[in-house]
């Protein structure tokens, strides 16, 4: 399995550098960043995304609620999409799975296995 | 005493009564309102000379709809021949308006110490929610904002280690490596920190099973093994070979074995052995972790279990400071029991109990 395409929706401008060079050097071509998720609702149409990695807090549209619209909408319903997040207690981890995500993973994360854990949580799942 | 003092003492007592700013209200052994003060008539909107010796099952089916959660409020206000005293919340709703209600009961005695009724004590603990509300958005933005900039630090560190940025030089690499553990130890300090926080703002919402203790304990084994093999410390486990179930959160349960297996390992001489020892006493599962460390003096007894003690020599460094501290907060919201004994120049155990799971009878 690979990834060809991910999009990142994270709001912090570091952890998105973090992030997308973390999984640029273990092997993903392209890495879309979204700031927040009004952003990632408006370009994931177009970008059609492989996978979509989302922080929780974020301004104007938090993650919970992305994912939500995501789930509701047929042409974005199958996309998986996983937790990146510092929200890390099980209800948090709860509320997120019970939203249709695929997965959690929590901040602060390691980047020289993101890619591979990954990777692993879209093999358990059969997508 | 003559009756006009009993009149007398009578009035001073429901003077007092209407005084306060919670609710009461007595119910008695026949289920009807035998009292309620001015401020339980005024949340209630009943006039009290018109239900004082009416059923209290009455005034409960007009109450009902502003009563929250609905099986919460089905207890409340009704005569049980329960003597013990109890507490219980309930959400008082009036229009748009919800009001944190603390309800406490108890048996009402008379002269001759029989149970004559029960009372209900109506305390508004709205401002608490408050403050607990805003403890539980404080510990949740903290995390967020403190886990974030650590998230960003780590990683590029850890990338820069992978060599993604190119080569490194001895020297660099070393500074890295010692800026990565830094990193790390912060990032263990800082989910202490709000780990105990929560504990002790009552904010852990716990997933708890029933389950042996033996499996939690293995698995904080198997975890600190690494550590321990570093050390030169070795783990054995001791138990019967069946222990009743306890009711507890698997995960936490390890966080408590964990922490008292990262503070023995801390104190244990080279070559040293820890001991895990499983055993039942009477209805509680108890957990042993017995080192053969430095110990800890009479005294400093009562220290350990708080934050950031460091009670003795430790024969390596590591640690928050607060692991002993959050394995107390833990082992408590189990209802169980935690404490040490020790020798000097013999070793310590740490020990805690958790009362075994009610069997359900069969048939």
């Amino acid at each position: 399995m690979t990834l060809s395409k991910v999009l990142l929706v994270e709001d912090d401008p570091d952890i998105q550098v973090v992030a997308r060079m973390s999984l640029k050097v273990s092997g993903v071509p392209e890495v879309v960043i979204a700031s927040n998720g009004e952003e990632c609702l408006a370009m994931v149409r177009q970008v059609k995304p492989d996978l979509i990695l989302l922080d929780v807090m974020m301004p104007k549209l938090d993650g919970y609620e992305t994912c939500r619209r995501l789930k509701a909408d047929p042409e974005t319903q199958l996309i998986p999409v996983i937790f990146l997040t510092a929200k890390a207690q099980h209800y948090e981890v709860k509320q997120g799975m019970e939203l249709g995500a695929l997965g959690y993973l929590t901040k602060p994360f390691d980047p020289t296995t993101l890619h591979s854990q990954l990777l692993e949580l879209l093999q358990q799942n059969g997508s | 005493m003559d009756s006009a003092k009993t009149k007398a003492r009578i009035t001073i007592e429901s003077e007092l009564l209407d005084s306060i700013l919670s609710a009461v209200a007595v119910v008695d052994r026949e289920g009807r309102l035998a009292y309620c003060n001015r401020a339980f008539a005024q949340r209630a909107g009943i006039e009290r000379g018109q239900w004082v010796g009416r059923p209290a099952a009455e005034l409960l089916t007009l109450l009902q709809p502003r009563l929250f959660p609905a099986d919460v409020a089905e207890t409340s206000l009704r005569w049980s021949n329960d003597e013990k005293e109890s507490m219980q919340e309930v959400e008082w709703r009036e229009g748009e308006r919800t009001t944190h209600l603390r309800e406490d009961s108890g048996p009402w005695r008379d002269a001759q110490g029989k149970v004559a009724g029960r009372i209900f004590l109506y305390h508004d603990i709205s401002r608490e929610k408050e403050i607990d509300r805003m403890k539980s958005e404080f510990i949740s933005v903290a995390s967020h904002e403190l886990r974030t900039p650590m998230t960003s630090i780590k990683g590029s560190i850890d990338l820069v280690l992978s060599g993604f940025a190119g080569q490194v030089t001895s020297e660099t690499q070393e500074l890295l490596e010692i800026a990565h553990k830094s990193c790390d130890r912060l990032i263990r300090l800082i989910n202490d920190i709000l780990d105990l926080a929560k504990i002790e703002a009552g904010q852990v919402r716990f997933k708890k099973v029933l389950l042996d203790l033996t499996d939690p304990v293995e698995r904080a084994i198997r975890g600190v093994k690494p550590v321990a093999d570093q050390a030169g410390v070795s783990i054995r486990l001791v138990r019967p070979d069946s222990l009743p179930q306890i009711e507890a959160d698997k995960d936490r349960m390890e966080q408590v074995v964990t922490n008292l297996l990262g503070n023995a390992i801390k104190f244990s001489p080279e070559n040293g052995e820890i001991v895990v020892e499983l055993s039942l006493h009477d209805h509680w599962v108890q957990c042993a972790v017995i080192d053969r460390g430095c110990g800890i003096a009479p005294q400093d007894l009562e220290k350990v279990f708080g934050r950031f003690q460091q009670v003795g020599e430790p024969s390596r460094k590591g640690g928050t400071g607060l692991g002993l501290a959050i394995a107390q907060g833990l082992v408590h919201e189990h209802n169980g029991k935690i404490w040490v004994e020790s020798q000097v120049g013999k070793g310590s155990q740490f020990l805690f109990r958790i009362p075994a799971a009610a069997v359900k009878a069969s048939g």
